[in-house]
């Protein structure tokens, strides 16, 4: 395990003002705004994988988005390898951006369409000049291979590959521009079961053979069972229980962590008449 | 075993080509009893949904369905005149879809269109409409009705809309309800109260469910029996708890393995998962559809007969060489490499 | 369900290339006429501004196949030289207005801000006044001529295919690939002309086919008006409009000229139809 960079982040959050129409102007009222993410801070270890859990609107996404400054934040630190993130502006930033990088959710849009798939991965390693970007047809069959595709998707389009296919892609892109850090937003949640079990074996070995660290950001709980050493669980913009994973799922001490977890659909049969009581939210 | 209330014999659903049809869904047959709630689990391009809508006869563009029968209450459904099928449609069978708010409209309010379902389905006055909206909210639960039933579509919940949709669904007291992937689209929590809610309703009028779904999860949480479907084809059927426990089917038995489970966490294990891809329909042609990922697959599995045979109690299974490969389960995890402790 | 009618679709792609014949008939022909217009000095059969009063007026024959008019000049002839002018000049106004217009378009959307809102309450306000009004305004600026009239034309005309490509890039902002280039760290140039902008051109052409057509018509016109192409030289409008005295002894002079002109726009409509059909759109156009 080579020892990378610590990514910290404290106190994090991020309001989004709701619209202010003319009648508010002329009140002078002021909108009230809707914290996405409120005061949120950890700490993410080379190496490690930290799952990120929670319901939609629990602000998990923003908080994502936020650590590699796709949303600036309104207020906290984002620490990464003893740098303040925030600070950075220009080709620092760029840097920065390079060594945290980001898988999307869905693999029908993330990848241009226009574009093969050796290409878009070129492109990304040309970008921030990656040592053997020169040799288009070895780099690009390099980082398809970390990915278990063989070298004759490189001539393939996104339209051609299938969902499962096309993640390992923007995987593949996203390894080729060198990160230390990989944010995988709700990676595997579009994809077939099968599937996502190969892709979270993938995520895995990637840590193994790279040394990389993970956040992964997920709504279901079991996914991050399998992939994460610890998770932060997340409710309504904050962060309501973090831990290694195995203790959080065994012995939850949030009441929110609780019924995300009695919820949780188990393949093991239960009669609903037993098993579940219905509440009105 | 209930009274028979639907049974689907030898379905095929094809899409009609420039060059010949693109066949979706071979040979599928399946039963649903009265007040019985069935799954039908499949990944994606397994042919589930279509063949949950071969039920109300709603076909895509281009889409061709053969079957020796679709038997609704005895009648076949593939026989019915349109004027029989609209009716067929408006009172036996109700349909619940993924996303609750692409099948409301968003200029209406969501009592409106509650009344409006039940003005045209079941001919009551406005009037009459109107209480029974309220009263179709509360079993529906949804609390507050009449101040609810004048919310739009965007200012409710997820949970809330597809509520809505259900009431609607139900409004006429279909005998049927019909579930495609009503959860999906909720959070876990919202999910389990929208599952509860249709079992309850089954308890409640006696209403059969059938519930498609690709999350072997939700389907064993309130079903009954359960259709596991790849590839166009139906690979096993059964009670929901022989089916979990004791898969009689390479296929189930690797797709119940490849599930995520929470009882994962911190342990150093690595879920071995199935290998490939989901077969394109192009592809899949005599045989079994499943056979290049089957980790007990040979030679003669190309050219298998898919029919279903009997493996216990209306319990059946497409694979004919279930005594061969029966290894006790769970012994397929390997060890995880690595990771930091 | 929706990978198998994923597969349906693509496999039914390549065929339906060859099968486009809206595509198929309007590139023959318009690039019948694009190659008569371009080889007009070695098909046309007479120099275009010959006189000779001797032939006046004569109908269609062999020797002139379209006629002559009432100096005696070639008809058939003439509309060669014409369509090579309106053609030249069309597609030179309505693309340098593509290019500007998706350019300018593409960019604000992608920016945001008070440039975005600059640049959408100019190009409302531009689409907002009548096309046919704001170049006569601009042709009075610039004087009589095609220079006036095409000029008109591209200040006019960027303005729509600014629309067109803003409102594109603001919902391909949204799209998680364009999105995904700023978490690479590619730079905003590359994200909007590698990225965006092959992904939302489609728009622009296809609206491109219709607008070639009435920039013909508005340069025809207002040359038929006498604001555009100056005697002795001609274009269809010209034609056209030095015909009309003659509309019931000479048809031939209007008529068939005008015949050309439709034409024209129906082989290019015919390009657009078969370009929204088609899935060409699937990556390369």
């Amino acid at each position: 395990m080579t020892a990378g960079p610590t990514l910290e982040v404290e106190g994090l959050s991020k309001s989004f003002a709701l619209r202010r129409g003319w009648t508010d102007a002329v009140a002078r009222r002021k909108r009230p705004a809707h914290a996405a993410v409120d005061d949120v801070s950890f700490q993410l270890a080379p190496g490690e994988i930290l799952g990120l859990a929670g319901g939609s609107g629990s602000g998990k996404t923003t908080l994502a988005r936020m650590i590699i400054r796709l949303v600036e934040p309104d207020a906290g630190r984002i620490t990464f390898d003893g740098v303040d993130v925030r600070s950075l502006s220009g080709r620092a930033l760029r840097e920065t951006r390079r060594r945290m990088q980001m898988v999307f959710q869905d693999p029908y849009s993330s990848l241009n369409p226009r574009m093969s798939v050796g290409a878009a991965i070129l492109e990304a390693g040309r970008v921030h000049h990656q040592s053997g970007s020169e040799h288009p047809e070895q780099f690009v069959a390099r980082f398809l291979d970390f990915v278990r595709l063989p070298a004759a998707t490189a001539r393939r389009r996104p339209e051609e590959l299938s969902g499962g296919q096309r993640q390992r892609v923007a995987i593949a892109r996203a390894l080729a521009v060198g990160p230390d850090v990989v944010i995988a937003d709700e990676a595997v949640s579009a994809l077939d079961v099968s599937i996502q079990t190969q892709l979270l074996n993938l995520f895995l070995d990637l840590r193994d053979e790279l040394g990389l660290s993970i956040i992964f950001v997920a709504h279901q709980l079991s996914v991050i069972a399998e992939v994460a050493d610890r998770v932060a669980i997340m409710h309504l913009g904050r962060v309501v229980e973090v831990g290694p994973t195995a203790e959080v799922f065994r012995a939850p001490r949030d009441e929110y962590t609780r019924s995300l977890l009695a919820a949780h659909p188990h393949p093991a049969p239960l009669r609903a008449s037993s098993k579940l009581r219905e509440e009105t939210s | 075993m209930t009274d028979p209330l639907l049974n689907v014999e030898e379905l095929s659903i094809a899409f009609r080509q420039r060059r010949g049809e693109l066949t979706v869904v071979r040979d599928v047959s399946f039963d649903v009893g009265v007040g019985e709630v069935v799954g039908l689990v499949g990944e994606s391009g397994s042919g589930k949904s279509v063949s949950c809508r071969s039920i109300l006869r709603l076909m895509p563009a281009h889409g061709v369905m053969r079957a020796r029968a679709i038997e609704f209450l005895g009648r076949d459904v593939t026989k019915l005149s349109d004027r029989e099928l609209r009716d067929h449609r408006r009172h036996n069978v109700g349909m619940v879809f993924q996303d609750p708010y692409s099948c409301l409209n968003p200029t209406q309010r969501v009592g409106e269109q509650v009344a409006e379902a039940l003005r045209v389905n079941a001919g009551m006055s406005k009037i009459d409409a109107r209480a029974r909206t309220i009263e179709l909210f509360e079993s529906v639960g949804i609390d507050r009705g009449a101040e609810r039933q004048r919310s739009y579509p965007h200012e409710l919940s997820g949970g809330m809309r597809q509520r809505v949709m259900i009431a609607i669904a139900i409004s006429a007291g279909p005998k049927l309800l019909i579930g495609d992937e009503p959860t999906t689209a909720l959070d876990v929590t919202t999910q389990a109260q929208i599952l509860a809610l249709m079992s309850r309703l089954r308890d409640d009028t006696g209403m059969a469910v059938l519930l498609v779904s690709h999350d072997f999860g939700v389907v064993a949480q309130v079903c009954d029996r359960v259709v596991v479907m790849y590839g166009g084809r139906v690979m096993e059927s059964g009670p929901v708890t022989q089916v979990c426990t004791e898969p009689q089917h390479p296929y189930t038995r690797a797709l119940l393995e490849s599930i995520p489970r929470l009882e994962a966490a911190g342990r150093r294990v690595r879920r071995e998962g199935i290998p490939g891809q989901p077969p394109n329909p192009a592809d899949v042609g005599e045989g079994c559809p499943f056979a290049d990922r089957c980790a007990h697959a040979s030679a003669r599995c190309s050219s298998v007969d898919m029919s279903l045979r009997p493996v216990g109690p209306s319990h059946v299974t497409a694979c004919p060489f279930v005594g061969e490969w029966s290894d006790p389960p769970g012994a397929t995890e390997s060890s995880r490499v690595g990771g930091p402790s | 369900m929706s990978n198998a009618l994923a597969l349906v679709r693509s496999r039914r792609w390549s065929i339906r290339r060859l099968q486009n014949w809206e595509l198929t008939t309007g590139f023959f022909v318009v690039g019948l006429l694009l190659v008569a217009s371009l080889l007009a000095p070695y098909l046309a059969p007479y120099p275009p501004n010959q006189v000779n009063v001797l032939v006046a007026l004569q109908g269609p024959s062999w020797h002139h196949w379209m006629g002559t008019d009432f100096v005696g000049r070639d008809v058939w002839s003439r509309v060669l030289f014409g369509l090579r002018i309106d053609v030249l000049i069309v597609a030179l106004i309505t693309y340098l207005g593509l290019v500007v217009g998706v350019i300018i378009g593409t960019v604000s959307g992608y920016v945001g801000g008070w440039f975005d809102a600059i640049v959408g309450r100019v190009a409302d306000t531009v689409v907002a006044f009548p096309f046919i009004v704001l170049v006569l305004a601009v042709v009075a600026i610039v004087g009589p001529g095609l220079k006036g009239v095409a000029i008109g034309i591209v200040i006019v005309g960027w303005a729509l295919y600014a629309r067109l490509a803003r409102a594109e890039m603001l919902s391909l902002r949204e799209q998680p690939f364009i999105m995904s280039t700023r978490a690479l760290g590619y730079s905003h140039l590359r994200t909007i002309f590698r990225h965006a902008l092959p992904n939302l051109v489609r728009t622009s052409l296809v609206y491109s086919t219709v607008d070639v057509v009435v920039n013909m018509l508005v340069l025809a016109g207002m040359s038929y008006l006498g604001l555009g192409q100056q005697a002795p030289g001609a274009d269809l409008g010209s034609i056209i409009a030095s015909g009309q005295g003659y509309l019931l002894s000479a048809w031939w002079i209007t008529t068939l000229p005008g015949a050309v002109l439709v034409l024209f726009g129906f082989g290019v409509s015919l390009i657009g139809d078969g370009i929204t059909r088609g899935d060409l759109a699937q990556g390369r156009l």
